[in-house]
């Protein structure tokens, strides 16, 4: 072996040992920053979707500066405008109180009947005993959070009692009250015995510790306040960063990776165009379709954007559809629909036959429409994609395993096409 | 009128007349006339001023300073040593380049594997303007001669400046309509003279 043999030899051992300290410090520092994954990521892709904006205004002759401070005050106005319409149909005190004593009124009422509870509560039909282990926390922890405290008892008993104001339903709504206080007496007492025959004192839902709600908030916002600075940073950036990125290539390897740059950029701006409009698509077709079914149009209306902005994770919007959907025919007293065959007893078959249509057209129409020039995955992959993002990264695997399958996709296949086609692979 | 003055310009600056002290070879002027404009000399360049440097650039004369400060903001400036390659014949081709600093010499490969120089080119003179338009794989390679140092213009970018501002990238555009169109009008008309001297030599 000559000493020049010997040279290349030791060049490659040390740039492997580099390269691969590199990818460990790099998973280490991404396992262990993955809590800044979220607000990163999710202000990179509003900074993508907004660059069109700012460089649109530029086009008229605006200044960057000043077109991303445009940006900023649009943004600002509109959230402040969301907050006033949200406060404006927000309940009063006294509607709230009415709503929670009516809505855990329904809630009791229909699992009663559904598991065809005796006036213990504690045994049911067959269905009750193959899930009450899961579903009686579930309830319990429902009725505690619709409780009313004492002071929200005396403010609707001193609106309902007597006197010549007192409105139309009042009797019902003091009834159904009452039952609601019996119900949580008779829950809490099974609750004991259960604890008593378990031997030990059994976690309920009900006594579960809360998280302090003013940690958590300050935890979030410590991680969120990155998402701002980050936001304007890639906004004002004119090209740098990519310019950044390709100093450091290679000249060899320059122009392919222009060209793989250009194909994710193509890639990742379909993706985020396709999914805004199947989003949008989405939200509108299931606000009209519970609409006809009977849910009001405000409700309507708010399952659907819910649902349509959900949708950015796989599936989740229809799920988020169904439970709205579900929860309202749940609670619902009476219902106004379009087509006569829905009644308020049929109303949540209803609720599921609309939202599976709303997915079968999302999937059969808007998906090949919208996404069809984009990266197309398979549904296994996008299922366990965003499973296993779940289980490595929480919630931001969730709502970044697509992106993140969609970019590796890409990269490797176009990155596998230049380095052919320049030969040096 | 205006597009015959400006071609007969185009055909001086590409094709000096071989009749002075510093007459070309007549040999090397098809390749010469393809490879882009006659170098300026050094003393024209105005200082390390990126974007002087561009408004020298026969391709991006038309621009003004305020389309040339985009413009710097996007390209992409790459260095090499002597003997690297910039391009390589046969190789696809994403980006055009202008040369800044150093000599960049233009090559072809015969089929037997012998590669034969066909220009030197020196700043602030452009190469492989054709891959800045579309797909293209590339018959000549260019080598550095000596360090270089020089400016690249994607593909990409300049289809990103087409849908970001328009009237810029139509400039540039144009421009390079504009060089193809003359290089292959004059490379014809050096074809057909070289052919009718030849014929009046016999």
């Amino acid at each position: 072996m000559t000493s020049s043999d010997e040279g290349v030899i030791g060049g490659l051992l040390i740039k492997s040992v580099v390269a691969t300290t590199g990818l460990l410090l790099g998973a280490f520092l991404l396992w262990a920053l993955r809590s800044l994954i979220v607000p990163v990521a999710v202000s990179g892709l509003l900074a993508y979707v907004c660059r069109p904006v700012v460089t649109s205004l530029e086009r008229c002759r605006v200044p960057r500066g000043v077109a991303i401070g445009l940006l900023l005050l649009t943004f600002v106005l509109s959230a402040l405008f969301v907050v006033d319409r949200i406060r404006a149909i927000m309940p009063t005190e006294t509607g709230a109180i009415e709503f929670k004593v009516r809505a855990l009124y329904a809630i009791n009422e229909r699992y009663r009947d559904l598991m065809q509870l005796d006036s213990t509560l504690a045994k049911g039909n067959r269905l009750y005993q193959f899930v009450h282990a899961d579903f009686d926390p579930l309830v319990n922890r429902v009725n505690q959070l619709l409780a009313l405290a004492p002071q929200e008892r005396s403010q609707l008993l001193a609106s309902h009692s007597g006197g010549a104001n007192t409105q139309a339903g009042s009797d019902s709504l003091l009834d159904e009250d009452r039952v609601n206080l019996q119900t949580f007496d008779v829950r809490a007492r099974t609750a004991r015995a259960e604890e008593r025959a378990a031997g030990s004192p059994r976690l309920t839902a009900a006594q579960a510790p809360v998280n302090k709600p003013l940690a958590v908030l300050a935890q979030i916002l410590s991680t969120w306040i990155v998402a701002p600075l980050v936001f304007l940073f890639l906004l004002s950036d004119t090209g740098e960063i990519k310019r950044g990125l390709l100093s450091l290539v290679p000249n060899r390897l320059f122009e392919p990776a222009l060209t793989v740059l250009a194909d994710l950029d193509h890639a990742l701006g379909d993706w985020v165009r396709g999914l805004f409009l199947e989003c949008s698509l989405l939200a509108i077709t299931v606000a009209v379709l519970l609409a006809i079914i009977g849910i009001p149009l405000r409700w309507s209306i708010a399952i659907g954007l819910f649902a349509g902005a959900t949708n950015v994770v796989p599936y989740l919007g229809a799920a988020v559809a169904l439970l709205g959907g579900l929860a309202y025919a749940l609670l619902a007293h009476e219902i106004h629909p379009l087509l006569p065959m829905v009644t308020t007893e049929n109303l949540a078959i209803w609720v599921i036959v609309v939202v599976g249509l709303a997915e079968l057209i999302k999937n059969v129409v808007y998906e090949p429409l919208v996404l069809g020039g984009a990266v197309k995955l398979h549904p296994l992959v996008v299922v366990i994609g965003v499973m296993g993002g779940a289980i490595l990264f929480g919630l931001a695997g969730v709502l970044l395993a697509i992106p993140t399958i969609c970019v590796f996709k890409v990269l490797v296949s176009s990155a596998a096409r230049q380095l052919k086609a320049y030969g040096l692979i | 009128m205006k597009g015959k003055s400006s071609l007969a310009g185009i055909r001086n600056l590409l094709l000096p007349r071989p009749d002075g002290p510093d007459r070309v070879d007549a040999s090397a002027i098809p390749a010469r006339v393809l490879f882009g404009p006659a170098p300026k000399p050094a003393a024209d360049q105005s200082g390390d001023d990126f974007v002087g440097f561009l408004k020298q650039a026969y391709l991006f004369e038309d621009l003004n300073h305020g389309e040339l400060t985009r413009l710097a903001r996007i390209v992409h400036e790459r260095t090499y040593r002597d003997g690297e390659y910039i391009s390589e014949q046969g190789k696809p081709g994403a980006a055009l380049f202008v040369l800044r600093n150093g000599v960049v010499e233009i090559t072809r490969r015969k089929r037997n594997g012998e590669e034969f120089p066909l220009a030197t080119l020196d700043p602030p003179a452009s190469f492989e303007e054709l891959a800045a338009m579309g797909e293209v794989v590339r018959w000549s390679s260019a080598r550095a001669r000596g360090p270089v140092s020089l400016v690249a213009l994607g593909r990409s970018d300049l289809d990103a400046l087409g849908g970001n501002f328009p009237h810029l990238a139509n400039k540039i555009l144009k421009k390079l309509v504009q060089i193809t169109a003359a290089r292959v009008q004059v490379l014809v008309e050096v074809q057909y003279f070289s052919e009718q001297e030849q014929e009046g030599e016999a």
